[in-house]
This record gives structure tokens, sequence and C-alpha cells, in this order.
């Protein structure tokens, strides 16, 4: 019924293959636009942007790269925090070594130190593949948490080891730093996202994707068509890495604004490796959905029993939290294996076809 | 059916009233780890703090008549939990307790932009002493260099340091490797040898390596800078080294009864820096007794009564209440507000008489802040596991602050040009 497809007639391949077949989707979208742009900016307190917002779009953000190389290339990383490291130390030192540089510039640009760094640690999927690669992209995760402790430039020599974001202005406005008001970290935030969401979404619809998911399906067919492996894959990690790098600069600088090494750790990556696969991998819109139910979750479930009101410690929340998510990944899991961007397709798909099913 | 919608309407919104009405009085978050990997560390000194509050609250009403709403929130050790907690409770609190070196750094410079101020006992950034500089930031009663400082102290009272050698084993975390600078500084000084020896954080349970290397060195002392599984681990690897545990020495996050009870006797002689102390026979300790414990409201029970760990929980509360006492007498006002606690904070005077008017008899060195000391400096006394509880061995130790003013200061105007704009106390004479 909503999504009622009758009367829209597709008349030329151009109208076919554009970005939204189906007219309801790009109203859906477009009031997802209006909710993120104007509506949530409008309504939401502090709390909101630093605990829901501004994280769930940077682990989206990351989530997407990871997306990119795990999901549309198949090649298997669990490196992705250290890559987002990459991104924030490149981050730190541009902006500490050229305090005028425009922030939002040098956000942009520190992804492009990450691809480089992610081109040199894929170097070895040209020769191993599934498992083995992601122990190889391993070695980039403790070789670089390793660096970023031990290169003292890196922190500018500072005692505690830590890198801290300094107050950074763009047209006379703070953006990051702790003067900065949390509407306009939300604002670049979105920007940055939005501006590489769209690239990713036409990157793996174009020709570049395609050869991405011909390597993922089965790299020998690939080869034999006459896809250059090599460049495939090592343009996946390319691509991958900025867009990670790029989060990992979000990620501090407009978010966390400090960082210690070992929050490139593991544990991070492996928490953006769950966000991709709980929302689908090969999907863009499984990386939100999956950000929301693993980052977003956990913070709206901690404040509901204060908001209804129920005297519980909130230790007893805290375990009560991590049991509930748990659970909710294994029943996701388990309805829909390939993730909750498959679940909404097929929600979608009913939609289409009710009340008529065939 | 219409009924039971009513019914639950008037449930919900008499809940939240009922929230509404607990929320009344000061409200003084903490931003707790009772979960997590350093759980076992934290549940201790969180119930000591949260018992001295329920204490005050239950036999004096409050503190000068208003209520203390001591809610925790739960952070697990995670700086981005830590950051939702703050965020969640700086509205109406007064005061911010973020309990962790990561989520210290994290809002040291939100504070100064929000003015709630941060109050980190015994841990942190040390160069927060320079009250000028941090207008936002305690770390009462004693800093990381004062604990450094006071160790090299006693050791040294055991015969002169000129061409000893001294393990500085410490966690490889901006926890671990902020006393670094000073006792470089002390080994040039006095003419030791200083081997700074990191143990990473996915080693702390395993660290073999490291003990191998001090073996190897063969150092006459080994100074421990440990927190949550990193103590066990060291000092049982000591012990199966055969080590002296005579000449390793741990600051105060390293002197946890039950990181030594799992050695016991082979542990003696090990020593920990504090600025606190456990005694059972403190007025505070029966009060606790009577008014929390007895009403069965307390989450602690009698063998971590004991502990070092519970006892620094009150003095920790202590410390918070005796600052909204000396502000609320200065401001003449039971509700006060950030500011007004800032001064409190800047104007605690803990003497003797003070100390024993609390009931805290034994229980913490007398000290005294300023607006541009925002540590007190209280010093501290070296205690030692006599293989079933930690006993004082030295008199009070205090620590060479003037030896390491310079430090303090060219670290805090670094920081603060490091952030620039960062606004400092400029009202503050010396």
């Amino acid at each position: 019924m909503l999504y009622r497809t009758a009367g829209q007639f597709k008349t030329s391949y151009t109208a076919d293959q554009a970005l939204f077949p189906i007219r309801q989707d790009a109203y859906l979208l477009g009031i997802i636009l209006i909710f993120a742009w104007v509506v949530f900016p409008l309504t939401a307190s502090e709390f909101t942007f630093q605990t829901l917002l501004i994280p769930i779009l940077i682990y989206s953000l990351a989530a997407m790269g990871l997306n990119i190389l795990t999901g549309y290339a198949g090649q298997l990383s669990l490196g992705t925090a250290a890559f987002m490291g990459v991104g924030a130390y490149a981050c730190y030192k541009m902006v500490t070594i050229m305090p005028w540089m425009n922030p939002v510039v040098a956000i942009l640009l520190s992804g492009v130190f990450s691809a480089g760094v992610g081109v040199a640690f894929g170097i070895p999927s040209l020769r191993i593949k599934g498992f083995y690669l992601a122990i190889a992209t391993l070695a980039a995760q403790f070789f670089l948490v390793w660096l970023f402790e031990k290169w003292a430039w890196l922190y500018n020599y500072n005692a505690s080891g830590a890198i801290q974001v300094p107050n950074l202005k763009m047209f006379g406005v703070y953006i990051a730093g702790p003067q900065a008001d949390s509407m306009i970290q939300y604002f670049v935030v979105l920007g940055i996202v939005t501006l590489l969401t769209l690239l990713c979404i036409n990157l793996t619809r174009g020709n570049l994707g395609r050869t991405w998911k011909a390597t993922r399906d089965m790299d020998i067919a690939a080869e034999l068509i006459g896809i250059n492996l090599m460049k495939s894959k090592l343009t996946a990690f390319m691509v991958s890495s900025y867009v990670v790098g790029v989060a990992g600069a979000l990620f501090v600088f407009m978010w966390r604004g400090a960082a210690e090494p070992n929050l490139f750790d593991i544990p991070l990556s492996f928490r953006i490796l769950f966000i991709a696969i709980i929302g689908g991998l090969g999907s863009i819109m499984g990386n939100y959905l999956g950000a929301i139910l693993i980052v977003g979750l956990p913070v709206m479930l901690n404040t509901l029993p204060q908001t209804l009101g129920i005297p519980i410690s909130s230790a007893m929340v805290e375990h009560l939290n991590i049991m509930i998510i748990g659970s909710l990944i294994i029943f996701f899991l388990i309805i829909e294996p390939h993730g909750l961007a498959r679940l909404w397709a097929l929600i979608r798909e009913k939609l289409i076809i009710w009340p008529f099913p065939y | 059916m219409k009924q039971f919608a009513r019914l639950a309407a008037a449930a919900v919104v008499a809940s939240l009233g009922a929230g509404a009405a607990i929320a009344e009085g000061l409200y003084t978050p903490n931003l707790s780890y009772r979960t997590g990997p350093f759980a076992a560390t934290g549940i201790p000194l969180m119930n000591g703090q949260a018992d001295y509050m329920a204490m005050l609250n239950a036999r004096d009403g409050g503190i000068g008549g208003a209520m203390i709403d001591f809610e925790e929130c739960e952070t697990g050790y995670s700086t981005e939990k830590g950051v939702e907690c703050y965020e969640k409770t700086k509205g109406k609190a007064i005061v911010t307790q973020p309990w962790s070196t990561g989520i210290t750094l994290q809002v040291l410079p939100k504070t100064n932009v929000d003015e709630i101020p941060i109050l980190a006992p015994g841990y942190g950034f040390s160069p927060m002493a320079d009250g000028k500089v941090f207008q936002w930031a305690f770390n009462i009663p004693a800093g990381y260099w004062d604990a450094a400082d006071m160790i090299v102290q006693y050791i040294e009272g055991q015969g002169s340091l000129d061409g000893k050698k001294i393990v500085f084993l410490h966690l490889d975390h901006p926890f671990g490797k902020e006393p670094l600078p000073l006792m470089e500084s002390l080994a040039e000084q006095k003419g030791f040898e200083l081997v700074p020896v990191p143990v990473g954080l996915k080693e702390m349970q395993n660290q073999s390596a490291q003990w191998l290397q001090i073996r190897r060195e063969r150092p006459d002392y080994v100074v421990m800078w440990g927190w949550g599984a990193m103590n066990a681990g060291a000092i049982t690897e000591a012990v199966k080294t055969k080590f002296p545990m005579e000449n390793m020495l741990g600051v105060w996050w390293a002197g946890h009864d039950a990181d030594l009870k799992i050695v016991g006797e082979d542990g003696k002689g090990y020593k920990s820096i504090s600025w606190s102390f456990p005694n059972a026979d403190a007025p505070v300790m029966a009060d606790i007794k009577t008014h929390v414990v007895d009403a069965g409201n307390s989450q602690s029970n009698e063998e971590e009564m004991s502990g070092v760990f519970y006892s620094r929980g009150i003095i920790i509360s202590a410390i918070l209440g005796e600052g909204i006492a000396t502000a609320q007498k200065h401001f003449d006002t039971a509700e006060i507000d950030p500011g007004q606690l800032r001064w409190g904070l800047e104007n605690i005077n803990m003497t003797e008489e003070r100390i024993s008017e609390l009931g805290l008899d034994g229980m913490v060195p007398p000290f005294s802040t300023s607006c541009s000391n925002h540590t007190g400096h209280s010093g501290g006394w070296m205690l030692e596991w006599d293989g079933e509880k930690f006993v004082k061995v030295s008199d009070l130790l205090t620590a060479n602050v003037d030896n390491y003013a310079e430090l303090i200061a060219s670290s805090a105007s670094e920081y603060a040009d490091a952030n620039a704009p960062w606004p400092v106390n400029e009202d503050c004479e010396g």
C-alpha cells in the first residue's frame, strides 16, 4: 500500500538504473534527511548530540569503510581501529604543525595517510585470502598501536602519551576542541558523513564496485573475465582505509577530544566489525542500522530506568544492558543472518507486493 | 481496558514524580566502575564513598541541612561510557568524579567550559596542582609526583641512593607514565640509575618478560606504578622469582589488600605509599556501622571494610564533604552551586582537630588547599604488608614540593598553551 509501485513506469535505462528506482525510497530518504538536518538539531539536547547522534554517525562511517573492504571486496580485515588511529594521528600532526589549516580540510586529508598505510598492509591480500588475510591485518593492528605508543613525535612528546584536540576555528567559530558547540560539531560530522556516503553509494554501484563484487564472489572467475585483481583489491583497501581514516579523525576531533594509543586497539576493531556484520555486509544502509543497534541502543537503555523512575542501581543497569544487547544481536542474526539491511529489504519487498502476495 | 490504561498512566506519572523527588539536594554523581576489568579494585572504593555519604544523610541529614544525592553512573572504566555519564550528569551536578585517568583527561578541558569542579583524589594529571591554570580541577590530597617523591625519600632513608639502581615498573598508559619526568629528574639529583620497565595493557597478567629483565638488571629496588590486574601479576611474579619483597614499593593504587592476599605470607615486606589508612577504631567506622551497615544499606562486607581501599573511599567522600561544608559556611547557603563548591574545595583546611572532629582519626594526614594549590600535598605513610594486612611503617612523609614546583608550573602552562584559549584564574595570588 505504502510501497505501491503501480504507475511508476521506466521508459529508459537511465531511469531504471537511477539511485531510487522506486519513488517511495526517495521520499523515505528525504524524510530521514530532514530529520537529520533539521529536526534533530532543533530538538536535541547536548547529551543527545554527544552520546547518540555524533557517535552513531561516526561509527556508521567507520563501518562503511570496513564494509567496502569486507562486504563489497570480500577481504576480511581486523585492522580497522588501527587505520582509524592513523587518520586521527595524521590529523593531529597536521593541525599542530600547520595551525592555520582549515580543520575540515585536515580531516579530509588525514584519510589520505591512512589510505597509504592501508594499501601497504593490503599487499599481502594479493597472496593470501580469508582467515589468513585477517591475521595479516591483525599484524597492522598490533604494529600501528605499538607505533602510536613508541613514536613520541606522533603525540608531540606529550608526557602522558595521549593526544589532546586543541581548539580549532573555522570561519570564526570553534568546530573542534572543548570550546566547540555540540550542534556545530554535529553539522560538520553530518556534512562529511553525508558526502562520503554519497561517494560510497556511487562507487559501489559503478564500475569499481562491480569489480570488487566480482572479486568477492569468486576471484579466479573475476580474473578470467579480465579483472585485474591487484588493482581491484588494492583500490578496495585504499578507499576503505580512506573512509576509515576520516572516521578516525572525526572520532577524535569531533567527538572524543582526546585519545590514548590503546583506544585504537582490537576491541574497537571488533566493535566496528560487529556493526558491519549485524548491519549487513555488502550494504551501505546496514552500517547505520548496525550502529544504531550497537552504539545507540545501549545509551537509550541506560537512560530508560531513570526516566521511568525505576529505582535500580547503575551497575545493575549495565549488567542488564549487556544481556539485552547480547540477546538482541543473537535474535537478529537468527531471524536474518545477512543482517539488518537484508531484514529491511525483505520487509520492503513484502510491502511492495502487499496485500496480494504470490 | 480503559481503566487499565488510566492506571498505567497514573503509575508512570507517579514514578516520574518519585524520580524527581529523589533528585533534590546536592547532586554529587560518581562515575563508578563496579563492572569491567577493574571492578575488583573499584567496588571497595565505590562502597566506601557511598557508605560515607549514606552515613552523613542518615546521621546528620546530609551536610549543612542539604541531603546528598550521591548517585552512581556506571562506566566499567571505559572512557566512552565515562563521557556519556559526564554528559548525562553535568546538568545538575555540583561536582564530577571521573575515576580514571582516561576519563579525567577527556573531561578536564570540558569542565573549564561547563564550569564544574572535577574531583580526582590521588589520580589524574599531576600538574592539576597548579590551581591558577587548572581552575576547576582538584587532585586532593596528593598527586602522583608527590607519591614518587615520597617513595624516593623513603628509600633514601635506608641509605644514600648514589650508584643504586631502581627499576620503575609501570603500566604503559598515561597513568603509568605520569611520574616519569619527576623520577628522571630525581635520578639525576640523587645519582641513582633509573630503569623504566613498561608493562603493556595486554601483558598485565603475564609479566614474565618484564621480570626476566628485572632479574637481569639486579636492581636494588623496584618501584611499581600499577593498577588493576597488573599489581597481582607483578606481585606473584616477584614472589616466584624470589625478589626480596621489602625492596618492592608501590604507588597507592598498588596497595590493594586482595592483591596481596593471593601471596599471603610470601608477600611480607611489600610496601605501598598511601594517604589513607584503615583505622577500624575511628569513630566514623562505628557511625557507618550503626547508620548504614546495620540499617542494611551497605553493599560492603566486614572483610572489605577493614581494607585500605574501602577506607580510601571514605576519605574521598570526606574530602568532598569538607569542600561542601566549607562552601556552605562561606556563602551561608545550604544549596551551593558548582562555582561555590569550587571555592569550598579551594579553602579546605583539614587540621588534626578537624580530622578528629569528623571522626577520621589516623585515617588521613592533615592538609590544606588554596586557590593556587589544588592538591594540598598532604604527604602520606609508607604501609607494609605483614602477611595479613597493611600496617604503617613510617612516620608521616611529606613530599618536597618545592623541588618540582617548576616542573608543575611548566607542565601546566604547556597544557594551557596547547589548549588555548584556556582561561586561567587571574585573581589568584601566589
